[in-house]
């Protein structure tokens, strides 16, 4: 199993290098339209799924058992601040490529938030390490989708004044509490990644170019 | 009577109702009673806060006094804590008092009440309990959140082994609550249907980011809330050890300490234990930032002592450690500095370093450390800044390190770190003469002298050893001495002396200068003295050698031998005094012979052989098995003999041989014994007890009887390898006889063979005359006289047989055509006076077939005639040829006339010649029916004489087909081969 997730995350971290010097190739050649940055971010997307697994495994061990015991599933009374992932099928495919994005982009920018406190509590150098990478992916990742708004002409949404998530270390919450957060900020970050993983592919779909420019793509960079 | 009783009663009344009235006036003039009476909580310290006051207290008066108080918890019956609390009290003062829980408050609630009785000696005895106030009732659970489930207390912080309560509150009593201890179910005591507490019993540290404890309020299979806490368990904090203090300088302070165990804890429940110094003499304080040592000013220059506490503090437990000591006491030196060699020599060298000045009066206390050659010395000296050493008794050419650390001389506290520094010392001449000895080969007119040496130790050689000199000196005759310079490493050099006595010195040089030299003699007399070998027996341990002293005067004695399989000489000087030693070293091997020579040195320094001696460190059995040859086999014996087999070149001294013999016999042989072999089959064995005895003759034995053998040597060790047995088998008695008469009767037929041998002109001419050769013949000559000189006599080779005439017999002889050849050869003759054709074989490159004549029957007459004919008798010859060859006369005619003429008339391509039988059958041309129809020679046919006939005579026309058919007579095979 981790063999396949070190293979995974290889491949995905390839695809991504692979990318990343196709896009100012395909500027100088003309606009290739949001093809290319879309697959880029579902890439990073799926690149940052496996790295969550990874740092997820080490922070639950971190706050120690019960959260650590794979069937540990308690019913979600608290984290009520954090963006809910989870949404109807049918709500799901309702929705447009903007409220798609737009959901996406607020749901990370809240994540990131919260990660950054999560960061601020680990207690071991290493731990620490790996959140804070974690979180620059996380930034790379809302970049990202800011590109694809962008390049599809959407606006990005506008944060509320006073809604901005601030990580507050706050004595109302008891410290089994602030780790029942830390679980389900974990689980829902792993939601979310599924969840734009599946967004990002049905937007690439969408915005595939034809099979002919496809061609001409290929053959400009030598293929 | 009855007025005094009625007087009595009324007096005690009175009495009682006076001290009634004092009680009361008492009571009424100090109420004490505790009022208002109000308890808070402390969720977080899980303790109750109690604040009273007590009225009526005498104004500007304090009071000593006791309360007692009472809890109860859930109802006011169920008292859980009962104490008293002493205190004094002012006028109007409010009284606080905190009682811990070690239930959380949340899960129950509380009464207090509370009473108080006076207990100051101004007061006179008796003093009254004063009544209870009213129960006071705590409850947090009102101000519990909304939800389902509670579990209490929230992230407490205890050390490692207390006793924790726990506690959940569950809303609804319909749900089912369990609780989980990382992980595991943990069981409790209700106290109530909404209430279940559970003891933790010395709760040991798992992690520092708390212990989970969570509870899970569900309905069936659904969960219907989740609840826990964080129990932060830290470790007990341990007090500071090896805390000390000292200065290097005398401007700061440096104090150390183990630390022992962090007792930090995550979610910054608890940070590392801080450790604070504090200096009792000055009253100064420092918190330290670092968990083991901590540095501290020296501000104060007089003051001398320090009164050092160290304190470790973390949320649970304070501990400290303290020391007292004069400044002066703790001085660590800085490590010297400036550590050089001066005047560095082969045997001594000088050694010098610095210390940082300290004071004016500072003396200090160095310790030097040589080491070199594995080995180390030590050296004190006092000092005061500059150090000097004179180290001496140094090895010449020496690698040395020297290192220094210095302490202070008047109150020692500790070393300084040491500083170090290498010097070589120089070479000098190697101090001793190399250890030096020889091997002698005497050769006609003079000796070959190999020169051996040992290497100086480093020790003796004071430095590298560059070259060997070498100086022959002759004794007898005055001369030049011959020096030879060999460069080292060499340990051998070859001199070839005449038969002179030679004086031999060879020194060691390094680059200094010569060792003292080492001299040997070689005498004059040939070293071929006889002496006998001695064998001796090695151990693991060596081989220990003992000889008689050698009469005269000798400076010593010189054992050599050979190192196997390196072949190296190698040699141990023993003392004059002595007369045996252990050779020992590991080189030995099993299985190899040493020799041993020992050798007497005389005061003139030559060596005389006196003993030789020779062994195994361990014998072996042999590795071998000799070559047996069995010889002189007779029906009753035969010998045995392994003459080839060397007993010197075995791996141990051979003792003899063990000859194992097996046969059918049950018994064995005199001499021999029944011995059992290794693979179990039982023999007989004869023991031969010397080496040299290599041959057994084996006797007493049945004839026509085999035998297996099996010869091996053996060795003190045991006998040679196993090997498969030799097989004889004895003859049978009579043959021998039956060749003293078959050889003679060979011999007599071979002397028969060579006289007619000899004789064989004489037998020739008497048996088997010569048959006259017609070349030779008179009537040759005769011919050529008359007639013809070109007249030639044909010769029988020359001939191609064409056609046979065969001639049968009624007898069954049988004389097949020429392509039967092989049943020709098979046939019997019955009468072997017929003349019979053969061609002879594989000679078609020549003129053709030849024919063989072999004639028994050859006809005396014509023989003695000289005329090369056969006269064969045939009663059925035609009368015409046959008249022709009746008499010599008409053939003399015939060759005249006919004959001699038509040869000179036969043509180039028809020179073969048709031998035409007198009793031939008319041949049909047909050549395809010949194969399958050979020529049946007729009733009783018989070969009459042949001649040749010229064609013309044989056969009316020589046409073609005439020719072709009587080539068709031959296998067409046998034809063109």
């Amino acid at each position: 199993m981790d063999d396949w997730d070190s293979w995974g995350m290889l491949a995905c971290l390839c695809t991504v290098l692979w990318h990343l010097p196709a896009v100012p190739a395909l500027n100088r050649t003309g606009d290739p339209g949001p093809g290319p940055s879309i697959q880029k971010t579902y890439d990073l997307t799926r690149y940052l799924e496996h790295q969550l697994r990874s740092l997820a495994g080490t922070y639950l061990n971190y706050l120690g058992p019960p959260f650590n015991e794979p069937d540990f599933n308690p019913p979600r009374l608290g984290a009520e601040t954090l963006p809910r992932a989870t949404v109807d099928l049918e709500v799901w495919r309702s929705l447009n490529d903007r409220l798609r994005l737009t959901q996406n982009y607020e749901a990370y920018s809240h994540l990131l938030c919260y990660l950054r406190g999560l960061n601020r509590q680990a207690a071991t150098a290493e731990l620490r390490r790996s959140l804070a990478h974690f979180c620059t992916s996380l930034q790379g990742l809302l970049g990202s989708i800011a590109g694809v708004m962008a390049a599809l002409g959407y606006p990005l949404p506008q944060p509320l004044p006073g809604t901005e998530p601030t990580w507050t270390p706050g004595p109302a919450h008891s410290d089994f509490l602030q780790k029942m957060d830390d679980f389900w900020l974990l689980k829902e970050l792993q939601t979310w990644l599924w969840r734009s993983a599946k967004d990002f592919n049905r937007l690439k779909k969408k915005m595939q170019p034809p099979a002919a420019a496809v061609t001409l793509h290929l053959g400009a960079h030598g293929f | 009577m009855a007025l005094f009783v009625v007087f009595q009663t009324t007096f005690f009344l009175t009495l009682l109702s006076l001290r009634t009235y004092q009680s009361e006036v008492l009571a009424e003039r100090l109420p004490l009673t505790p009022v208002s009476l109000k308890v808070s909580t402390n969720s977080i310290h899980q303790s109750l806060h109690l604040q009273w006051t007590v009225h009526n207290l005498p104004y500007h008066q304090e009071l000593k006094m006791v309360f007692q108080i009472q809890i109860s918890r859930i109802e006011t019956s169920n008292v859980v804590w009962v104490g008293n609390y002493s205190t004094t009290v002012k006028w109007n003062q409010v009284l606080h008092w905190s009682w811990e829980s070690e239930l959380p408050l949340e899960c129950a609630t509380h009464f207090v009440r509370i009473k108080s009785v006076m207990d100051d000696a101004s007061f006179p005895e008796p003093n009254f309990w004063s009544n209870w106030s009213s129960w006071e009732e705590v409850s947090v659970q009102d101000s519990l959140e909304k939800g389902i489930l509670f579990v209490f207390p929230k992230d407490k912080l205890v050390e490692e082994g207390s006793n924790v309560t726990i506690c959940y509150v569950s809303r609804n009593i319909q749900n089912n609550v369990s609780c989980y201890l990382e992980g595991k179910q943990i069981h409790g005591e209700q106290l109530d249907p909404h209430v279940t507490a559970f003891n933790l019993n010395s709760v040991p540290f798992i992690r520092n980011r708390g212990t989970n404890i969570y509870c899970e309020a569900s309905q069936g299979n659904v969960s219907k809330g989740i609840e826990g806490i964080v129990l932060f368990v830290s470790k007990v904090l341990e007090e500071p050890k090896d805390f000390s203090c000292e200065t290097q300088d005398f401007k700061t302070l440096h104090c150390t300490w183990d630390p022992g165990t962090d007792t930090a804890l995550g979610w910054s429940k608890q940070p590392s234990q801080s450790y604070t110094l504090f200096e009792s003499f000055s009253g100064e304080k420092k918190l330290c930032t670092h968990k083991n040592w901590c540095n501290w000013q020296i501000t104060q220059d007089s003051q001398e002592t320090y009164n050092f506490t160290l304190i470790a503090e973390n949320y649970l437990r304070k501990r400290s450690v303290n020391i007292l000591f004069n400044l002066t006491h703790r001085v660590y030196l800085m490590n010297p500095f400036n550590v050089d060699f001066e005047n560095v020599n082969a045997t001594n060298a000088i050694m010098t370093w610095k210390v940082h000045s300290m004071r004016n009066d500072f003396t200090c206390l160095c310790q030097i450390e040589l080491h070199g050659e594995g080995k180390m010395m030590q050296y004190d000296v006092s000092i005061k800044v500059n150090g000097e050493y004179f180290l001496s008794e140094l090895e010449p050419a020496t690698e040395y390190m020297a290192r220094v650390r210095c302490a202070d001389a008047s109150h020692f506290w500790k070393w300084s770190e040491w500083s170090g520094q290498n010097f070589t010392t120089l070479e000098a001449a190697p101090s001793e003469a190399p250890d030096v000895w020889r091997s002698v080969n005497s050769e006609p007119g003079n000796h070959t002298v190999t020169l051996f040496w040992k290497p100086l130790s480093k020790l003796h050689a004071n430095g590298k050893i560059l070259f060997y000199n070498v100086v022959v000196e002759n004794l007898d005759k005055p001369s030049r001495s011959e020096l030879r310079s060999i460069p080292a490493p060499a340990n051998s050099t070859k001199l070839i002396l005449d038969r002179c006595s030679y004086q031999i010195c060879v020194t060691a040089n390094n680059s200094v200068g010569a060792s003292p030299a080492s001299i040997i003699v070689i005498s004059a007399d040939p070293e071929n003295k006889e002496v006998e070998e001695e064998r001796i027996a090695g151990t693991d341990g060596g081989f220990s050698l003992s000889w008689k002293p050698q009469p005269g005067d000798v400076i010593g004695y010189v054992v050599d031998w050979c190192d196997h399989p390196q072949d190296v000489l190698q040699w141990k000087n023993v003392g004059p005094n002595t007369t045996s030693t252990v050779i020992s070293t590991d080189a030995f091997r099993p299985g190899v012979r040493y020799d041993f020579r020992i050798y007497g040195l005389s005061t003139k320094r030559i060596a005389c052989l006196l003993e030789k001696k020779t062994g195994y460190s361990q014998e072996l059995a042999p590795s071998d098995n000799p070559h047996v040859l069995v010889d002189m086999l007779t029906s009753h014996s035969f010998t045995l003999s392994w003459k080839d087999y060397s007993t010197e070149s075995q791996p141990g001294f051979i003792q003899g041989y063990h000859v194992y013999l097996k046969s059918k016999a049950r018994q064995c042989h005199p001499r021999f014994q029944k011995a059992v072999l290794s693979d179990g089959s039982e023999c007989c064995k004869y023991k031969i007890d010397n080496p040299e005895e290599k041959a057994l003759i084996v006797d007493n034995l049945k004839p026509e009887s085999s035998y297996e053998i099996f010869v091996t040597p053996f060795t003190s060790a045991g006998e040679g390898p196993n090997a498969t047995f030799t097989k004889v088998t004895t003859p049978d008695e009579h043959s021998s006889m039956l060749i003293h008469i078959l050889l003679p009767m060979v011999f007599c037929v071979l002397l028969i063979m060579i006289v007619c041998y000899l004789k064989s002109q004489w037998i020739k001419e008497t048996c088997y005359p010569d048959i006259p050769d017609p070349y030779k013949s008179s009537i040759l000559s005769l011919i050529k006289f008359k007639e013809n000189p070109h007249l030639t006599i044909m010769n029988v080779s020359d001939c191609i047989p064409d056609a046979i005439e065969v001639v049968s017999k009624p007898e069954g002889t049988k004389i097949q055509i020429l392509g039967t050849r092989k049943s020709l050869t098979e046939t019997e003759l019955t009468k072997p006076n017929y003349l019979y054709l053969l061609p002879t074989e594989k000679n078609h490159s020549g003129p053709g077939p030849c024919i063989c004549f072999e004639n028994f029957t050859y006809n005396q007459a014509a023989s003695d005639s000289g005329f090369c004919g056969h006269v064969p008798v045939s009663p059925k010859a035609p009368p015409s040829m046959l008249g022709l060859m009746t008499s010599p006369e008409n053939v003399l005619k015939a060759l005249e006339k006919n004959y001699m003429n038509s040869l000179g008339e036969v043509p180039a391509g028809e020179t073969s010649l048709n031998y035409v039988s007198q009793l031939a059958s008319p041949m049909s041309g047909d050549k395809d029916s010949l194969p399958t129809n050979p020529v049946e020679p007729p009733y009783c046919s018989e070969y009459k004489m042949q001649m040749a006939v010229p064609l013309r005579l044989a056969l009316p026309r020589p046409t073609e087909n005439s020719s072709l058919s009587s080539i068709t007579l031959l296998d067409p095979g046998e034809h063109y081969r």
